[in-house]
């Protein structure tokens, strides 16, 4: 498939899914917003996770700095949707900033250690802050329209997707895929890793933040513990992972799928559905270990060797 | 001041409270390979660290003139001080032409850097077969060739090579050797950093040789390698 062929078919996809708030039935349009939220996040992680290599557990950070910050504008300030969003935002990018300098100089599993804590200590202080309501939370005001909240999510994703279409592009790009293979080589071809990272890190950050806020409006209630639930990172990871980390599309399609198979479970065999879920995850990660888009990609040439061969060259 | 490139006088440095070099001075003229030899320890990779700027230490450094210590690692390798760092730290999972492409990364000319490669392929005609195979799955000797023609791909005015020889036959040594020889030819100063005492100074024209952190000798390649000290300790004979 060129280029050009690709990039018509995902128009089409994304006039698709704009135009389905006109003929869906209300509960499909609201598992949507929460899938396109999530392919956001997926999509945001893509950037720390799947291009630069970092394994992130501080994107549910930014996530829900983006909530209180739409929350506390909107609740405290009386500030419209628009301005609390970008406070989101601001605040998500500040932390990216302050604190990534520090903890992105660590790597591997400290990194990872470093963002899990970030995380805790978070739940702990907006508990105490009078501005955020302590651990009761904010009551946003309501504002009924499923339609608006989903083109809106829509169009964050799509935005998040561009993005990352230019990163997987650009010197910036290559730049963060080359920290993710040898982070001494790329520093030792001139290539500023502290900043670059830095930079991925407030990128993921913006995009995390968004759906944080769209989510805090759409949702009307916030509370520090669903605000920095650590399991929505390891949704994000997942999401990413299953799709194929540091691909342009890989991380949304992961993301739709996983949430449809999760939707499906759960209404079909509720009470196990978890259990299910589980194993969808352990078979993927056995035969795709790469995720969809390097399944996607090879398929045609291998066939069903595919899996096969995955399973030997893993050792499993 | 004297024509040299690089000049390093007085330099003190040192992983925190650990000091590692003591008072090193040494001089790299332009056109020149410059061997820095000794055994393990010595502090060569140090020195190297040191004046790439990743590491910090106090003493006069200076490169064409220019003062080196209130630079970044980004600005030392855009004044055209590039490494071929220790082990070649290659990008494994990319391509022979892909980690080329990396070493030209802060250059912005598109048409030069493929005249660039094209003379990097010329020097190293197996990297040009290779170009589309993982650097993962080449020989040492070929991914050593591919980490020096990854350096070259900066226009380097210094080459650092940390090494080289590491891991490698001795066949393959003397033909990296001769490269090397090649690229001096074309302009390019190299500061070759070996534990292989004698094969550095075959092609080097002057030697400094490093023990427990600072130069003990130094002279030319002919007078180090018959030099009865050098021998003793690094052939015992």
């Amino acid at each position: 498939m060129t280029l050009r062929t690709k990039f018509v078919l995902a128009l089409a996809a994304t006039l698709v899914l704009a135009a389905l708030p006109w003929f869906a039935p209300p509960t499909l349009v609201q598992f949507g917003i929460a899938t396109l939220l999530l392919a956001t996040l997926a999509q945001g992680w893509n950037i720390i996770g799947g291009f630069t290599g970092y394994a992130s557990f501080g994107n549910s950070v930014f996530f829900g700095l983006g909530s209180y910050g739409t929350a506390i504008a909107m609740v405290q300030w009386q500030l419209p949707f628009g301005v609390g969003l970008a406070f989101g935002v601001l605040l998500s990018v500040l932390f990216a900033l302050v604190m990534g300098i520090p903890v992105l100089r660590l790597r591997g599993h400290y990194f990872a250690i470093a963002t899990l804590a970030l995380s805790q200590v978070m739940t702990a202080i907006v508990s105490n802050l009078e501005i955020a309501g302590r651990n009761i939370g904010l009551v946003l005001p309501l504002l009924n329209g499923d339609a608006l909240f989903y083109e809106l999510s829509l169009a964050v994703l799509v935005l998040a997707t561009l993005t990352i279409f230019w990163i997987s592009r650009s010197r910036f790009g290559f730049g963060l895929i080359a920290i993710r293979e040898n982070e001494d080589a790329a520093a030792s071809m001139g290539i500023d890793t502290t900043r670059y990272k830095v930079l991925a890190f407030a990128l993921a950050g913006i995009f995390s933040a968004l759906a944080g806020g769209i989510h805090a409006y759409w949702i009307t209630f916030i509370d520090p513990v669903s605000a920095f639930d650590l399991s929505l990172n390891v949704k994000m990871i997942i999401m990413t992972v299953f799709g194929g980390p540091g691909s342009v599309l890989g991380p949304v399609i992961g993301a739709f799928v996983l949430s449809a198979i999760s939707e499906t479970l759960s209404t079909e065999v509720s009470s196990v559905a978890s259990l299910f879920f589980g194993m969808v995850i352990v078979a993927a990660v056995i035969f795709m270990p790469r995720g969809l888009a390097d399944l996607i990609r090879r398929f045609r040439k291998t066939g069903w060797r595919y899996f096969s061969e995955n399973v030997r060259s893993h050792r499993l | 001041m004297s024509g040299n490139l690089l000049e390093v006088q007085g330099l003190f440095a040192g992983y925190g409270e650990v000091p590692v070099l003591r008072d090193v001075h040494i001089a790299v003229g332009r056109g020149e390979i410059v061997a820095l030899v000794g055994s393990n320890g010595a502090g060569k990779t140090t020195l190297l660290r040191a004046l790439s700027r990743v590491l910090s230490g106090t003493g006069k450094l200076t490169f064409e003139g220019r003062d080196l210590s209130c630079l970044t690692p980004e600005q030392v390798f855009k004044l055209g001080i590039v490494q071929v760092p220790e082990g070649r730290q290659l990008f494994d999972q990319m391509t022979v032409l892909e980690n080329l492409m990396m070493g030209a990364f802060a250059r912005r000319d598109r048409k030069a850097i493929q005249e660039t490669l094209a003379s990097v392929y010329e020097l190293f005609p197996k990297l040009y077969e290779r170009r589309t195979q993982r650097a993962g799955s080449l020989s040492g000797g070929e991914q050593q060739m591919c980490a020096i023609g990854r350096a070259l791909m900066a226009m380097p005015r210094l080459l650092m090579v940390d090494e080289m020889s590491l891991g490698l036959a001795p066949v393959i040594v003397d033909q990296l050797l001769e490269v090397l020889s090649t690229i001096r030819k074309q302009g390019v100063t190299v500061l070759l950093v070996e534990q292989d005492v004698f094969a550095a100074l075959e092609v080097a024209d002057r030697g400094y040789v490093m023990e427990t952190g600072t130069v003990t000798q130094s002279g030319t390649a002919q007078a180090l390698s018959e030099d009865p000290e050098v021998k003793r300790a690094y052939l015992g004979i």
